[in-house]
């Protein structure tokens, strides 16, 4: 495969809701790498995905695709989204209401390639929907066609915002495999925007944890989300769900890989800054837990 | 969770089974680990760690006397008790530091726990895990 790393060294003033942050990365991306954006909202993921686009402008830096530079500021170029050879993929599917399922697909096309499209909507079970409107598609459908409609392009790069997150857990589950799937076939470097840890941890194979508008870590999803300075050998990465005194504990409610619920029993001590939604590391020693084997 | 900073003394390594003994102000603690051979770089003798161990893994005992197999045991002077209605919290001070217990209000009961009291504070050494503390 020709080598297309990304070479990303920019940096942005953003509005965000808590006052002026200054994004400033300086990462290269290898090519076909499957990579997270992970951390919270208004951190600078979506921000990084347009300036990768060319939807916004950084103030300053230099943006290359392989030997093709997509923006320098030095040099005063900027080509336009149409023209760097990306696809977009959001929550909201953005799918044109008056065009069938097939036409979407078709008006991504630069050239209209029929045989392609008609591989796409098999490949993502959407044959026999083809000449339906999306209005008639449940959300599922809806992002399948809009997955669909972003490889029709064949993109050097696809980009991914939160795409999954207005759907429920089985059919973001679904999806998941699909975009892999996708992410495979096409071969292309895929970045998605995510603060869903289950889905990184399916789908990225680096990521990086973006905080106040930098890179705080990066590796693999097990490098960045396991901790080896501590040597507990039974660890589990999850998301505070409930907090709930009780006696004189606290009973914390810990949702894991998506549909795991842990319970586990913190102090005091061990409460100070958690808060419902928190990313957490749930540790304990090999010698601990007890295995049962599940009947089939 | 409990938190102790020490330093590590020596290691006894018998396949991924590893017995980290760690020197605590003076006082010798053990720790029973799973693994493998290729260790962290900070863990190696010589290296300053924090032993932790949770509230729940901490017995206590008071005029404790004959044998006993927990490797690790602090005397300890009460500080403070909290009592739930089948759980309490009983805070320690040991060598200058902070620990907590808990266990069922009917063993504070049964001890007649009460602030000021020396009490032994005991873990097994497979309830103990490390941390890097840097």
């Amino acid at each position: 495969m020709e080598s297309n790393v990304i070479t990303l060294e920019v940096e942005k003033m953003m509005l965000t809701a808590n006052g002026k942050l200054n994004l400033s990365v300086d990462t290269r991306i290898q090519t076909g790498e499957f990579v997270a954006l992970f951390g919270l909202s208004g951190a600078g993921k979506t921000t990084l995905l347009r300036i990768l686009s060319g939807l916004m402008k950084p103030d300053k830096g230099l943006v290359k695709f392989g030997d093709t530079v997509w923006f320098d500021s030095s040099r005063g170029i900027n080509i336009p989204p149409q023209e760097r050879n990306i696809s977009f993929m959001f929550q909201d599917y953005a799918l044109f209401p008056n065009m069938t399922v097939e036409e979407n697909i078709h008006f991504a096309q630069p050239m209209k390639d029929n045989a392609t499209a008609l591989e796409l909507l098999s490949i993502f079970g959407l044959s026999e929907f083809r000449k339906r409107k999306p209005g008639g598609l449940s959300g599922g459908q809806k992002q399948r066609v809009a997955l669909a409609r972003a490889l029709a392009r064949k993109p050097q790069l696809l980009l991914l915002d939160e795409p999954l997150s207005a759907l429920d857990s089985g059919m973001r589950l679904t999806l998941q495999n699909e975009i892999y799937k996708a992410h495979q076939l096409l071969g292309a470097t895929t970045i998605m925007v995510s603060h869903d840890l289950g889905e990184v941890f399916r789908l990225a194979s680096h990521v990086l944890c973006i905080k106040k508008g930098q890179i705080s870590k990066e590796g693999t999803p097990d490098e960045v989300f396991s901790d080896s300075s501590i040597s507990g050998k039974v660890q589990i990465t999850g998301q505070v769900a409930r907090i709930a005194k009780q006696d004189t504990v606290n009973i914390v409610t810990v949702i894991a890989g998506g549909s795991q619920i842990i319970k586990v029993i913190a102090f005091d001590s061990d409460m100070e800054a958690l808060n419902i939604g928190d990313n957490v590391l749930v540790f304990t020693k090999a010698f601990n837990p007890m295995l049962v084997k599940l009947m089939a | 969770m409990n938190k102790l900073p020490g330093k590590i003394t020596q290691m006894q390594q018998s396949g991924a089974v590893l017995l980290v003994d760690v020197d605590v102000d003076g006082q010798g603690f053990s720790a029973l680990l799973i693994e493998p051979a290729a260790r962290p770089e900070w863990l190696q003798a010589g290296h300053t760690v924090h032993l932790v161990f949770k509230e729940t893994e901490v017995s206590l005992a008071k005029n404790l006397s004959g044998l006993i197999s927990m490797r690790n045991r602090m005397m300890c002077n009460v500080s403070k008790v909290e009592r739930g209605e089948l759980l309490s919290k009983i805070t320690l001070h040991f060598r200058g530091h902070s620990i907590t217990s808990a266990i069922t209000t009917r063993a504070v009961d049964s001890l007649q726990i009460a602030i000021g009291d020396e009490v032994e504070a005991m873990v097994k050494a497979n309830e103990i895990s490390l941390m890097n503390s840097i």
